[in-house]
């Protein structure tokens, strides 16, 4: 008990001397745990609105379809019905293929669904405002109103006549908004289109008035939910042609809208956990020297090295559990947004299932035992008198290297010095910067994809919600990943700038300027991106092109050149202020703090 | 004294650390004069101000009140960047604790002010051969420090500091960290730079050190408290100065 106390107290006390470096890990793994539970929640989020919709509306087990005009159409349907698998059933019911147009005049492809005024057992649209369907009035579904802008009172232009919206509802009979129709005109395939419904007197004029297409369709509830395909096999001989809609089909169309979303939540939570790590290493190895003496006073003092080690990597461990919780609370709040971007479907998500957060629990020990084991270990390994007395691990000799920027102006010089002093932390460096040239090149190359709207034709006045929300997803994670990235920079430079305190500040005493100094610790951080942005676009295309559609289209490379030299700028900047701060502290404190 | 002589001037210096009540007047209204040529010991206990002196007189720190010439030139108002020409040119440090690269051999410590001086590779190269010769290290020149002993490694310290050809050299307690044979190679190369006209200001807290140099200021508190005039070469040698010579 003592110990844990012991443990808890070394660590609070550690957390408020360095809140900065806390702050850090605390927000990298909360970005880095917050994503990936948002990814993996997606598709078990989608199915569970699914199901909760499907329960409220009564959704069939099965919606049987014809685009055929025979007369057998109606009989055959009727026959289903009769089926004995089949333990109820809704229709047969006209399905009408038209234009819809709002106020606005934004035009768009419409199923329009001839239901009774008074609805039965079975599909029983669940209407979220308004009312349902009466005379000379049209009920559309609540994706795609939302899409439109429209709502109760609204009117709208079907097939070139006026309807008054009288109500807004949500189905499960058929997929999310806009793959409403399950088939197209004749059994063919079928454009992005919206639902609607009127009274079946309604659709009938509307049909019939201007000879419009129409698909004859009946619903069914089975014995056995489940037992959809083997009731699909039974009756796929019919005289008529029928397609079979199954609710675990429109269950998975329902993925569809979250197809590009997934990868990029996914792979984007593995960069940023990558950069959490490189960020966290980078400041815990700058206090390794520091660690490594406070690991030889709790030896001297009478310490065990599992005790020194607890508290070592408590203090990491702690945060990162904190950061996970605080991750999956903003991926609850986060997934309803993200996993329904049509408001098709309604219900509760629910909280983060227990793989998940298993997932992010691993992701934020892992964060926290990869930045801290290093320094752990040694601080561990070293024998107490040396501990106390340690001091930052001399670099290796490299005489090429010293050879060749003796050759070079003194901020490369200087620079190329530095970076030569912490291979590790140069490759890390690399690495970050192939990360967010990985981000941008996607960012690009997605925002140079030709994306088809939902409207009539195609038309973006109703924009393609699939690519939006994808777009919307990946300018976040880029725009997080790039934070971090902005952040690991600055850290990089103040890290390597400190643990150089003393070369720097015998290279200030013969006779190199603040100046100098200052373009070296810069240069210090831009040598190693420069690596990091050769093989961070063709990885960025490569991951790109794996995670999109065959016929997808990469960015100009002369964007992509772009993007590279803009990255290479950014980082000069990023590092000017502390490289600047560092070269002006003062020359005679730094020789005299190592001397001492 | 004729003041146009003198490569190092101070009149009124003063230097404070800390503020409020936790102040502290590490130099206190000192005024001093250093001819050319001339080899100038500093003593005193430790914390009376010696190395505050000494880094002020090269410019690493800025006094609180008073003024620092160096070879005619005011340097206390200078910004960082000309003091930073200024030390390359006109001055060469010897530290206690060597602050030699640890990545870099001897030769290369050496080169570095010449080549942060801007001068070619070629030429700082052949400079540090011959200052790595005139130390007696010519055959270490491609021994990194950690390789070397204590003595030597103030050696290279010693030739880095006469890469550019300084008009002083500063040195702050070079033999703080050497045993007694190391402190008498250093303090030969003392002495032969002395004999060649070279100025140096060497604070310590070693009599024996003191013992060798033309002149011996004495600080306490800050201040001077005694300015000395001595015979510079001890007449019983080096060697019997730190007892190795019978």
């Amino acid at each position: 008990m003592g110990s844990l106390v012991l443990v808890v107290r070394l660590v609070l006390a550690d957390v408020r001397r360095h809140r900065a470096q806390a702050a850090m890990l605390l927000l990298a793994v909360t970005i880095a745990t917050a994503t990936l539970a948002l990814g993996l929640s997606l598709s078990g989020a989608s199915r569970t609105l699914y199901e909760q919709t499907r329960a409220a509306t009564a959704g069939p087990d099965v919606v049987a379809l014809s685009g055929d005009t025979s007369p057998a159409v109606t009989s055959a349907l009727s026959e289903l019905a009769e089926a004995p698998e089949v333990a109820g059933h809704h229709g047969p019911y006209r399905i009408v293929y038209a234009d819809l147009t709002t106020r606005g005049s934004v035009t768009s492809p419409v199923v329009v669904h001839g239901f009774a005024e008074k609805p039965g057992a079975l599909n029983r649209p669940l209407v979220t405002s308004g009312q349902w369907v009466r005379s000379g009035g049209a009920v559309l579904e609540r994706g795609f109103a939302t899409a439109l802008g429209v709502g109760v009172g609204d009117q709208v232009t079907i097939a070139g006549r006026p309807y008054p919206v009288v109500g807004i509802a949500v189905t499960a009979a058929t997929s999310i908004y806009p793959w409403a129709a399950q088939i197209g005109p004749g059994g063919g395939p079928s454009d992005y289109t919206g639902l609607a419904w009127m009274t079946r007197q309604d659709a009938r004029t509307l049909a019939s008035s201007q000879d419009r297409p129409v698909t004859t369709a009946v619903d069914l509830k089975l014995r056995d939910p489940a037992a959809t395909e083997a009731f699909r096999e039974a009756h796929r001989d019919s005289d008529v042609r029928i397609n079979f809609h199954s609710w675990q089909l429109n269950a998975e169309q329902d993925t569809v809208i979250l197809r590009g979303t997934q990868p990029i939540l996914v792979l984007g939570s593995w960069l940023l956990s990558f950069l959490a790590v490189t960020g966290v290493a980078a400041l815990a190895a700058g206090r390794a020297v520091q660690q490594t003496r406070r690991a030889g006073l709790l030896k001297a003092v009478g310490a065990t090295p599992g005790l020194i080690g607890a508290v070592l990597l408590t203090e990491y461990l702690a945060v990162a559990l904190l950061a996970d919780v605080l991750g999956l609370v903003i991926a609850r709040l986060t997934v309803p947004v993200v996993a329904s971007p049509t408001a098709s479907r309604i219900g509760d998500i629910g909280g983060p299932s227990g793989p998940v957060i298993a997932a992010t629990t691993l992701l934020a020990v892992a964060v926290a035992v990869l930045s801290a084991l290093r320094p752990t270990l040694r601080a561990l390994r070293t024998a107490t008198v040396t501990a106390l007395a340690d001091t930052a691990h001399r670099p290796r000799r490299r005489p090429w290297l010293a050879a060749l920027s003796a050759l070079l102006p003194t901020p490369f010089l200087l620079g190329l010095r530095l970076t030569a002093r912490r291979p590790g932390r140069a490759a890390l460096q690399a690495c970050s910067t192939a990360t967010t040239l990985i981000a941008l090149t996607g960012l690009l190359s997605l925002s140079a994809q030709p994306s088809r709207g939902y409207g009539l034709n195609g038309s973006s006045a109703l924009p393609n919600l699939r690519d939006e929300n994808a777009g919307h997803l990946l300018i976040a994670v880029s725009a997080l990943l790039i934070a971090l990235a902005v952040v690991n920079t600055i850290t990089f430079t103040w890290t390597t700038a400190m643990e150089a305190r003393t070369s720097m500040a015998i290279a200030r005493a013969l006779g190199a300027t603040p100046g100098q100094v200052s373009a070296g610790l810069s240069i210090a951080q831009l040598l190693p991106c420069l690596p990091g942005t050769v093989i961070g676009v063709p990885l960025g295309i490569g991951v790109f092109s794996a995670f999109s559609a065959r016929n997808a289209v990469l960015a100009p490379f002369s964007t992509m050149f772009i993007a590279a030299l803009a990255t290479l700028l950014v980082t000069v900047a990023l590092t000017a202020l502390p490289a600047r701060l560092a070269a002006r502290r003062s020359v005679a404190q730094a020789l005299s703090a190592e001397a001492a | 004294m004729n003041e146009s002589s003198a490569v190092v001037r101070v009149r009124g210096l003063v230097k404070e650390h800390g503020q409020g009540e936790s102040r502290v007047r590490a130099v206190d209204e000192v005024d001093l004069e250093v001819p050319e040529g001339q080899m100038l010991a500093v003593m005193g206990p430790s914390g009376c101000g010696k190395s505050t002196l000494l880094h002020l007189l090269g410019g690493l720190e800025r006094p609180t009140r008073g003024e620092v010439w160096l070879a005619g030139q005011r340097i206390d108002t200078l910004g960082e960047r000309a003091l930073a020409r200024m030390r390359r040119r006109s001055v060469g440090f010897v530290f206690q604790a060597f602050h030699l690269v640890e990545e870099l051999s001897a030769a290369e410590n050496v080169e570095l002010p010449a080549l942060l001086a801007g001068r070619s590779l070629r030429e700082a190269r052949r400079r540090a051969g011959v200052l790595l010769e005139r130390v007696g290290l010519a055959g270490r020149a491609r021994h990194l420090p950690s390789e070397l002993s204590g003595g030597q490694r103030q050696r290279v310290a010693i030739a880095r500091a006469l890469a550019n050809q300084p008009l002083v050299v500063l040195a702050d307690e070079p033999t703080g960290n050497l045993d007694s044979a190391a402190t008498l190679d250093v303090l030969r190369i003392f002495e032969e730079l002395r004999s060649a006209g070279q100025t140096l200001v060497i604070v310590t807290h070693d009599e024996r050190v003191a013992a060798t140099s033309d002149r011996l200021v004495s600080m306490r508190d800050g201040m001077f408290v005694d300015d000395t005039r001595l015979a510079g070469s001890h007449p019983r040698g080096l060697g019997g100065l730190i007892g190795l010579e019978g």
